[in-house]
């Protein structure tokens, strides 16, 4: 499977894997509002074994992280938030979430600084839990009664970037030891 | 002929004004009635009342009140810009472009007139009146850096994309010192520029711009992306291989990566002479990482013979080890090479035989019965999944191994899945649909068994309990309950298989409903990027909302667009062929298996008899429907009558498709399906046959025989198009066209409809 | 009470609805240019470009053709091909008014 940025094109499969599996669910616009806002951020898993049944094929997604920055950071602090989360049940234990996360995380602390990131979770999702808490190392950060249209709890989790921002500021300390002896540009 | 207010009735005008932004329209009328009485020709309070009718949903009323109010003052551009408000509000782009374009001449400095003309010019890809209008607003507002973007973007659309990189420069060079590095509008506008410069075919130029922005640029993954790939056109391979080397080592599933990779080393997968080299490359990238799976699945992808024999063997070992239920999905492309899928079908046959032998047949684990339980139990789960595959299908062996499987792990949902796909293989709906809730009933808290449960449940005619089964994961007091919930969320995979349920039922009027609710959605998400215009050059973030605008330029090629409308089309033909359709409620099959098409031919007292019963059956299922309304209306007295995105929710005129069905051009009602069916999707033998078929019915001769010969440059054997072809024949010699320059067209171009 | 829009249930339905309704935002107007916006070195850049505009535009003026147009024959494209009056002009244009040239292209474009 392939991981790479979400794209506009990729949106009606993607609201479609949405529904398929999840019981939150967006309206395109909203999906256009966070590829058009934070282009950045996005990204998806592609089937790409699949063969062409038509010259209009889109690309088949499997997966994908729907990512954002918060806009109103109650705390000031710039951080990112995952808006949505899923793989299809036909291609779980590929480790596809953590990569998709990965990807989207770090971009979120390159090109917008963020210094944490944020996302909710059914507090009876063990799966997920597993994955945010064991695997990708996030913290629960508190509780929010009844978060979910079904009147479900959710744990708001969050996840310190700064391990990204390190290496960031590593690979800037490289391009400027490549700009010391270069010709003047 | 507009007095000035006097100073009360002035102050409620502007509360008018903004109870109306602010949404609050029961108080906007009160106060505009109040200004009305004391002066009841203030065009301008009329059309701010009209505004409010509107968007309470009083579209007819508002619509007269406007007029009204430019018949009293001709020369308000309140008035015009209002009228264009409410054309645009009905979707009548054009109309709403005059009024914006009067309303903009009575007052030129208005920026708000002047953005929304820019704005629908541009959702109409009016490139030029688009350019006007944003060189308008560059001129009156030259310091603000969107401007500049706005009309480099106009100029881009257009396709002139020097004068686009001009924009951009210009402003460049106004800058006194380059801007912080946090300034995102900066960093995106340079890369910007970087992507014009490209795509004017200028790698060389593209590469020097590129250096000299990309140190403080925010967005990495894209100036490394962008350099990578000047590199490789210029053919300065070295620097390329590093620079995709680095790429990879942040993102090691892409593919275009690898792709990339061989080429600037210089491989090419076809050359045998490359293979070790190309193995070597992506073992040294899997040696590295115990996780990465695509340096261990592309090699599949070029190998032969006994190289392919060993990686795959390796790779399937590897996953059915782990218990990964998705490795057949991985591996089934393979096996449009009949060598590689009989490869490894041995291979897998050989796991289950030392599997069921010893117990284990994974050479990598000394121990584990747990592991190799799991070995064998997905060995067994793959040879059922290859059985069940159209290229190597055995349905009984399928049938037989999926069942060892179950029995190996009984609470699996994925096999009960699979069990549920070997039934509907073999023809039996209904046991696939009850396996398919066996497994739903497995883990009830996933959406994903449900949904394909209910879709089954959908191939099996049971569209009440289809519905249910939606139900648990629905927003069920929504206006329409779950039927209502999943349109507003725009579930086209549901609302296609309902109406195709319909569709094999010869239910067509529904079916007609649900593919007509499919092209709504579609509307919504045209209309979707209009706000889009002018957030995005707020937003800064401009090569995604050119990719976005790119996009909806061919919004229906998508084949949930064909899908729909390849069915909705049919229904238009029969409803076209079989008036009596209409009298049946648009049901097929009226009473003991009579179909609408055999009316003709039954004698008169019986044509009248099947008649009479479908009319009854229509009125009762009207009666039916009227019922549940109510019923439904009772139980939501006081709940909310707002659709998901919080608009006020109008009834359902024609719920039943009833209407729809009624119409008394049905082919020309298919347009809207099949113009865009032929724009978008004209490499499609299937819409180009199903288009000569309409034509021809609508006697268009030159629209015929254009979709029968593009039918013919796709698919010169299809069995539809050679239909078609007789049909056109039968029709020119029926009625042989008397215009002498249709005839010389034709003759020229019917080269390809033999002689009768 | 009436008037005040149906509140979304959810604390993730209200975010979401806030969300898209920014995107309406009439704000554009009142965009604040950049701190560091050069005045002058605008001004100049705009007189530049009002001359690169009118230079361009004597260039579009000779590529408007003269083509005598017959409305018959737009009714005919619009009638055959079902196309609108502005595109049936536009094809008669660009086969210089020749009815049967315009349609036999039409008919046999490649898709």
């Amino acid at each position: 499977m392939d991981i790479r940025l979400l794209r506009s094109s990729d949106i009606p499969h993607v609201q479609q894997a949405n529904i398929t599996n999840l019981p939150e669910n967006y309206f395109c616009k909203y999906y256009l509002y966070h590829a058009l806002s934070w282009p950045q951020l996005s990204y998806v898993a592609v089937d790409v074994s699949r063969p062409p049944k038509s010259p209009y094929d889109p690309p088949k997604i499997v997966g994908y992280v729907l990512a954002k920055m918060e806009e109103e950071p109650t705390d000031g602090v710039q951080h990112g938030h995952i808006t949505s989360l899923s793989v299809m049940r036909t291609h779980r234990r590929l480790g596809l979430a953590e990569k998709l996360m990965k990807q989207s995380q770090r971009a979120m602390a390159e090109t917008y600084g963020a210094h944490y990131v944020s996302l909710h979770v059914r507090v009876s999702n063990h799966a997920a839990l597993h994955l945010y808490r064991d695997t990708l190392g996030f913290t629960n950060d508190k509780v929010e009664a009844k978060y979910y249209a079904d009147g479900e709890d959710a744990y708001s989790m969050k996840m310190d970037l700064s391990k990204y921002r390190l290496q960031l500021e590593d690979s800037e300390e490289d391009d400027d030891a490549m700009d010391v002896g270069s010709a003047g540009k | 002929s507009a007095r000035p207010l006097p100073h009360k009735e002035q102050n409620l005008f502007r509360q008018v004004v903004k109870y109306y932004e602010a949404k609050q329209y029961k108080k906007a009328l009160k106060a505009a009635d109040q200004v009305l009485k004391k002066a009841p020709n203030h065009a301008d309070t009329q059309a701010f009342k009209a505004l409010t009718l509107n968007a309470q949903g009083q579209t007819e009323e508002a619509f007269a009140l406007a007029k009204i109010a430019l018949k009293n003052d001709t020369k308000s551009h309140i008035c015009w810009h209002v009228y264009g408000l409410l054309y645009r509000s009905v979707k009548n782009l054009e109309e709403a472009i005059k009024a914006y374009k009067f309303a903009l001449r009575l007052e030129p400095e208005s920026q708000q007139i002047q953005r929304d003309l820019a704005f629908l010019q541009i959702q109409m890809r009016d490139y030029q009146g688009y350019i006007q209008s944003r060189r308008a607003m560059l001129n009156a507002r030259p310091q603000v850096r969107q401007n500049w973007t706005g009309l480099a973007v106009a100029y881009h659309l257009s396709g002139d994309l020097q004068s686009a990189e001009n924009m951009l420069k210009t402003y460049e060079g106004t800058l006194r010192s380059p801007p912080p590095r946090s300034d995102i509008e900066h960093s995106e506008a340079s890369l910007y520029r970087n992507a014009l410069i490209a795509e004017m075919d200028e790698p060389e130029r593209a590469l020097e711009h590129l250096e000299s922005i990309a140190k403080n640029n925010l967005d990495r993954t894209a100036v490394m992306e962008m350099r990578a790939d000047y590199l490789l056109r210029l053919d300065k391979k070295e620097e390329a291989e590093k620079a995709y080397r680095a790429l990879i080592e942040r993102n090691n599933e892409y593919r275009l990566y690898y792709e990339q990779l061989e080429k600037a080393l210089g491989l090419t997968r076809t050359d045998s002479s490359c293979l070790p080299q190309l193995l070597e490359l992506y073992d040294s990238y899997a040696k590295q990482n115990e996780r990465l799976d695509a340096a261990r699945r592309i090699p599949l992808d070029f190998l032969e013979g006994e190289q392919f024999k060993t990686a795959t063997d390796s790779y399937l070992r590897r996953l059915l080890t782990k218990g990964v239920p998705s490795t057949f999905a991985n591996i089934k492309a393979l096996y449009r090479d009949p060598s590689k899928r009989d490869t490894i079908h041995q291979l897998v046959e050989s796991y289950f035989a030392d599997a069921s032998s010893n117990g284990s047949a994974d050479k990598s684990q000394a121990n584990g019965d747990g592991h190799s339980d799991r070995f064998k139990q997905f060995v067994i789960y793959f040879l059922a999944q290859h059985y069940d595959y159209y290229l190597s299908r055995d349905l009984s062996k399928a049938m037989s191994l999926i069942d060892q499987a179950i029995e190996l792990d009984p609470k699996s949902v994925d096999f009960h899945m699979t069990k549920a796909r070997i039934h509907k293989h073999l023809g039996d709906s209904q046991k696939a649909a009850e396996m398919m809730n066996a497994a739903r009933q497995l883990d009830e808290r996933d959406r994903y068994i449900n949904t394909k449960c209910a879709k089954y449940q959908l191939r099996n005619h049971e569209n009440d309990s289809a519905i249910q089964t939606m139900s648990k994961f629905t927003r069920n007091e929504t206006v329409g309950g779950p039927l209502g919930d999943l349109h507003d969320m725009q579930c086209m995979w549901y609302i296609t298989e309902d109406g195709d349920s319909y569709l094999r039922q010869g239910k067509l009027a529904l079916a007609l409903k649900r593919y007509t609710a499919i092209a709504d959605i579609f509307d919504t998400w045209t209309e979707d990027q209009f706000d889009f215009h002018g957030f995005s050059l707020r937003k800064g973030q401009v090569r995604s909302y050119v990719d976005m605008v790119k996009w909806e330029d061919h919004l229906r090629d998508h084949p949930f667009f064909a899908r729909a409308g390849l069915s909705a089309v049919k229904i238009y033909i029969m409803l076209h062929d079989n008036p009596a359709l209409k009298k049946s409620g648009g049901n097929i099959n009226l009473t003991n298996g009579i179909g609408a098409e055999d009316l003709d031919n039954l004698d008169a007292a019986e044509k009248k008899k099947a008649l009479k019963k479908a009319k009854r059956e229509a009125e009762r299922a009207e009666k039916a429907e009227q019922e549940r309304k109510e019923a439904e209306a009772r139980k939501n007295a006081g709940k909310k009558t707002t659709g998901g995105d919080g608009e006020p929710k109008k009834e359902d005129p024609d719920p039943q498709g009833l209407k729809l069905i009624k119409t008394e051009q049905p082919l020309e009602e298919a347009m809207r399906f099949l113009a865009p069916m032929l724009e978008f999707s004209p490499k499609r033998v299937d819409v180009q046959v199903l288009g000569c078929d309409v034509f021809l019915r609508r006697s268009k001769l030159l629209l015929a025989l254009k979709c029968i010969r593009a039918a013919a440059s796709i698919d010169p054997e299809d069995a539809g198009l050679h239909e078609q072809i007789v049909n056109f024949r039968k029709a020119v010699d029926k009625s042989p066209p008397t215009d002498p320059k249709l005839k010389a067209v034709l003759d020229a171009t019917d080269d390809l409809i033999p002689a009768s | 009470t009436e008037d005040a829009p149906a509140v979304p249930a959810s604390a993730e339905e209200r975010k979401t609805a806030a969300a898209l309704s920014k995107l309406e935002a009439t704000g554009d107007d009142n965009t604040a240019p950049k701190k560091d916006v050069d005045a002058d070195a605008i001004a100049k850049a705009m007189q530049n470009l009002d001359v690169g505009d009118k230079a361009k535009a004597p260039e579009k003026k000779e590529e408007v053709k003269k083509v005598k147009i017959d409305a018959t024959d737009v009714g005919l494209l619009v009638d055959e091909l079902l196309l609108s009056k502005t595109k049936a002009t536009d094809l008669l244009k660009a086969h210089d008014g020749d009815a049967v040239k315009a349609m036999t292209a039409f008919v046999t474009a490649a898709v």
